[in-house]
């Protein structure tokens, strides 16, 4: 006898009305000769009541937020707004990208050692086995002939107090255009002044000085031009040469 | 002798007509429903607040979705589908969030959760303290009449699921009832 004779469907359905007209009666007549299941689903049907007469004691204040109009116009700002941040996403990347580019350029060129031109040149036209030079002269002439060059260029610097003289001059090609070296001596000891346009990237160079080898390079740039003064580092180093400031006038 | 009573699946009969199929997520429609999607946040959630703020991301996710993925048939029952599927999210989040502040506090940050329990437990309304599964299907089956197919979908289970579920919840509601002043009789046996 304890053995379920109606489902869960048929009873939920009862409950619920959703029954038709025969099934109703099948059903009637079932719980009729079981009233302790009657009795629990006549209580089903009272809880349901119940929770229905609660669901229209509600107060619901009204609340503008939830209108449907405002629901819309607040996706549609949001949306709005999500298309204004993709776009200064996509902006912010792209100035982003092309900064990084060129300061990718720049250290590229920066990675070029300064001067390291002059450096050169003076190992080639100061050394003892030096080719002839081009111009061979006092100050006077020298300085006339790199003004046909370097129109605008700094003063040949004077290092008199430390004894040296310039001597000789040679021209020289760069990337950038035409160069110069010109050399100094004193008792045997050379250094050279060295004039070039800038570097690749127009690059005008800080206020330094490097070694390389037995060589020291003083730089610095000015009336458009680099410059460099290269002396051999055994003697010259202790013979102090004017520093740059010293010699831009 | 009893007579086993075999019924026949009832067909997904609406108590209420008033949403029919629609083509449209007309503003007029969604203002007709707001009331009982309101009403079924406020049984869900249990807190007018957290209630309405449930109403409002699921209207919101309603009107994104309804382009592509409009529902086959009720409307209302599509809503009330995401309206619980929020509610489940949002439990969810609200459990994650109690782990983690339980895990860097070292205390015991589920109490408050657990008060609120013992608060729902000793409410006058036995509704509140079933099981918040138990409420949405009581909820939607008797109060807006939903189709038990429907509701099935809801929970995504097969509807003989829903039904032996209704069957539990039923009784466990019922058992609640009679423990209440009002509604005490004797029972002498089931």
């Amino acid at each position: 006898m304890n053995h379920r004779p109606i489902d869960d469907l048929a009873r939920n359905a009862f409950v619920d009305g959703e029954l038709d007209p025969e099934q109703q009666q099948q059903m009637q007549a079932y719980l009729r000769t079981h009233p302790e299941q009657a009795q629990e689903l006549a209580g089903w049907q009272r809880d349901a009541q119940r929770l229905r007469a609660s669901a229209s004691q509600d107060s619901l204040p009204p609340n503008p937020a939830l209108d449907p109009t405002a629901v819309r116009a607040r996706l549609r700002t949001r949306s709005r707004r999500r298309v204004a941040m993709a776009a200064s996403l996509v902006m912010a990347l792209a100035i982003g990208g092309v900064t990084g580019w060129s300061a990718h350029d720049t250290a590229l060129a920066n990675h070029v050692l300064p001067m390291q031109d002059a450096m050169q040149a003076y190992r080639l036209f100061a050394s003892a086995d030096a080719p002839r030079p081009d111009v061979r002269a006092n100050a006077n002439d020298l300085q006339g002939w790199l003004d046909d060059y370097f129109s605008h260029a700094e003063r040949l610097p004077d290092l008199s107090a430390s004894g040296f003289k310039p001597i000789a001059a040679r021209l020289l090609a760069t990337d950038q255009g035409p160069a110069a070296i010109v050399i100094y001596e004193n008792a045997g000891q050379r250094a050279t002044f060295y004039i070039r346009p800038p570097g690749p990237g127009n690059q005008f160079l800080p206020q330094g000085s490097r070694r390389d080898g037995d060589l020291l390079a003083r730089y610095w740039s000015g009336q458009g031009y680099n410059y460099a003064l290269v002396t051999s580092g055994d003697g010259a180093a202790s013979q102090p040469l004017p520093l740059p400031s010293a010699v831009r006038s | 002798m009893t007579r086993p009573v075999r019924m026949p699946i009832p067909g997904p009969v609406s108590h209420d007509d008033s949403a029919p199929p629609a083509d449209e997520l007309s503003d007029a429609l969604l203002r007709q429903l707001l009331p009982r999607l309101r009403r079924f946040a406020l049984r869900l959630a249990r807190d007018p607040v957290s209630a309405d703020d449930l109403v409002q991301s699921t209207l919101e996710r309603a009107l994104t979705r309804w382009p592509g993925r409009r529902p086959q048939g009720d409307v209302r029952a599509w809503l009330f589908t995401i309206l619980y599927r929020q509610f489940l999210d949002s439990q969810r989040r609200a459990r994650r969030y109690a782990r983690l502040l339980d895990w860097f506090a070292g205390s015991d940050a589920a109490a408050p959760s657990a008060e609120r329990e013992a608060i729902a437990r000793s409410s006058l309304d036995t509704f509140e303290r079933l099981p918040e599964a138990q409420r949405a299907l009581l909820w939607l089956v008797c109060v807006e009449g939903l189709s038990y197919k429907a509701v099935a979908d809801l929970f995504d289970v097969p509807l003989g699921t829903v039904m032996s579920r209704l069957s539990r919840a039923r009784s466990a509601l019922r058992h609640l009832n009679e423990g209440q002043p009002g509604e005490a009789r004797l029972r002498i046996l089931k």
